[in-house]
């Protein structure tokens, strides 16, 4: 923000400072407003199209040309349905949960930076805020399950809340291995130290033994924190009908589709600042045209990442409770731990060849450990033919 | 002071007011939570960044889940069938203290140098480096301890969840 306060000022010098104040204010809340549902809107279409091509099938195809006006039949669609209340239900909490769902999604891209000195607030706290706003889904989850007076809304709710609870845990120790390395909180600074090197790629924390370990953890955890396949049990449609969703119609059933997804990119952006490199990739940096090939990498690496969480939810199998919370504290949380260390090395290590052999060794090790005594929950392995 | 000030305390009042007021328990710890981000947004406005992040992290995604949760799990704890009347005799008393405890801790914050102390004002420094060295400098003993407490109580917590499974 004080980046555009100031390119504002200089650019219009004559016209009053409270309104370069304001318009400072407006550009990064109505840029975060626009795009990003914008793609929220985009990631359903192709989501569909992508899980139909994985099954077999072509996908919406009737609106528009391919389907690509899809979106917006089904915006217009939800928009003219019934609003149904549950006559028991806890009509002020009811209708609060679906508002306050879009919230924390939102709130998580103030802080992911889109191109050199382009992020809407400079936290110095900036990896912190994100995931301490992205557990504030939980209470929204929580309000919706319980104010629909619904069994299958409550179950889903507790399972959301267990959920959220136990998998925040592993996802802020897998940060915590960035903040070591980048030796700050601020997401803008974590972006720049994973610039240069070759062709401003070979730095990104993803390319070291840790960062890949993390990054991997990141992923997991946070597929797990915004619900998503193969962590989607709070909506287990065989088990629960539609989980905390379930008593909700028409457009507030929107709501919480969108802050589901908002949440998914957001955590997808965040894994994208703190191991991908951010806007960082061949031509990005400062001056107009570094700061749109900055954008294109950021966005082009944040759709990289929508389209692995579709992947994953199209070819993986959903896990049962006891998986999920055994995957959580007996396997995640060990490797964070234990990652954690991994950067200890990094860092004081002084030859870099031996850095990596000790660090990569430490990893691997400990990951034979935890299989090891994981090994009872490790399935059989099963195929199954088309005969 | 300034208007964001009033208008925060406005909210977190009224979150405080709430959470003791209303009938529904779960009711209350919404409000609850209402209370803790108005608590957070005054760290924040006065410039303490990491206190109002580590505010919402551990009370508002933490203890405030953890409340909903054992509501959740327990049978019929509500409070709507609970004692009606509000002004009894144990509510004055209640307040009598209350309002004592609140002179006192008044007159002991106020001869406190820190009282005078203003706030960092607009040097919007990080606090997180100051707190760090603080704690692995000064304070190690002390973090220590705690770590070495927390140790303990997450064994424990395993040690019973094991009992349990072995009588299963």
């Amino acid at each position: 923000m004080e980046t555009i306060y100031q390119l504002l000022h200089v650019t219009f010098a004559n016209v009053p400072a409270w309104t370069v104040q304001v318009a400072a204010f407006l550009i990064p809340i109505a840029f975060i407003f626009g795009v990003y549902p914008a793609i929220f809107a985009l990631t359903t279409l192709v989501e569909r199209k992508a899980l139909g091509r994985i099954q077999n099938r072509y996908g919406p195809n009737r609106v528009g040309i391919f389907g690509v006006l899809q979106p917006l039949a089904d915006g217009l669609k939800i928009l003219l349905k019934e609003d149904i209340v549950p006559r028991v239900a806890d009509k002020f909490t009811h209708f609060l949960a679906p508002v306050l769902i879009v919230v924390p999604g939102l709130l998580v891209y103030l802080v992911v930076p889109v191109a050199p000195g382009m992020v809407a607030v400079d936290l110095k706290i900036g990896v912190l805020f994100a995931l301490a706003v992205g557990t504030m889904s939980a209470i929204a989850l929580f309000m919706a399950g319980w104010a629909s007076r619904n069994k299958f809304s409550l179950l889903g709710a507790v399972r959301a809340v267990a959920q959220v609870v136990s998998y925040e845990v592993p996802t802020v120790m897998a940060g915590v291995a960035v903040i070591m390395a980048a030796g700050t909180l601020s997401t803008l600074t974590i972006v720049q130290r994973q610039g240069g090197g070759i062709l401003n790629i070979s730095n990104w924390y993803v390319f070291r033994p840790w960062g890949l370990v993390g990054f991997v953890l990141f992923v997991i955890g946070g597929l797990a924190e915004s619900a998503r396949c193969p962590f989607d049990l709070p909506e287990a449609e065989s088990e629960l009908i539609g989980g905390y969703h379930t008593e909700y119609s028409g457009f507030k059933f929107a709501l919480f589709q969108m802050g589901e997804y908002l949440a998914g990119m957001a955590m997808a952006g965040v894994t994208v600042t703190l191991f991908l490199g951010g806007y960082m990739g061949p031509g990005s940096g400062p001056g107009l045209v570094g700061s749109l090939i900055a954008m294109l990498w950021f966005f082009s690496k944040l759709a990289g990442m929508i389209m692995l969480n579709i992947w994953i939810r199209g070819t993986w199998p959903r896990l049962r409770v006891d998986q999920l919370m055994g995957f959580a504290w007996k396997v995640l949380l060990p490797l964070a731990l234990v990652n954690i260390v991994a950067v200890g090395f990094w860092h004081f290590l002084t030859p870099r060849p031996l850095a990596w052999v000790v660090t990569t060794g430490w990893l691997v090790i400990w990951f034979l450990v935890l299989t090891k005594c994981n090994a009872s929950a490790i399935l059989e392995k099963r195929e199954y033919r088309y005969v | 002071m300034n208007i964001a000030f009033w208008i925060i305390s406005a909210v977190a009042v009224l979150g405080a007011v709430l959470a003791v007021t209303l009938r529904n328990l779960v009711h209350c710890v919404l409000a609850l939570i209402l209370f803790f981000i108005g608590i957070a947004a005054h760290y924040f406005l006065l410039r303490a960044d990491f206190l109002g992040t580590v505010q919402i992290l551990i009370y508002v995604g933490a203890v405030a889940v953890l409340i909903l949760f054992a509501i959740m799990l327990t049978h019929n704890v509500t409070g709507v069938d609970g004692p009606k009347e509000l002004l009894g005799v144990k509510w004055w008393s209640g307040a009598a203290i209350a309002a004592t405890l609140a002179i006192l801790l008044k007159k002991a914050i106020l001869s406190d140098p820190l009282a005078t102390l203003l706030p960092a004002g607009d040097k919007a420094q990080s606090s997180v480096a100051e707190i760090g060295k603080a704690l692995v400098a000064g304070w190690v003993v002390s973090l220590e301890a705690i770590a070495i407490l927390l140790t303990a109580a997450l064994i424990g917590a395993v040690v019973i969840a094991l009992e349990e499974i072995q009588k299963s």
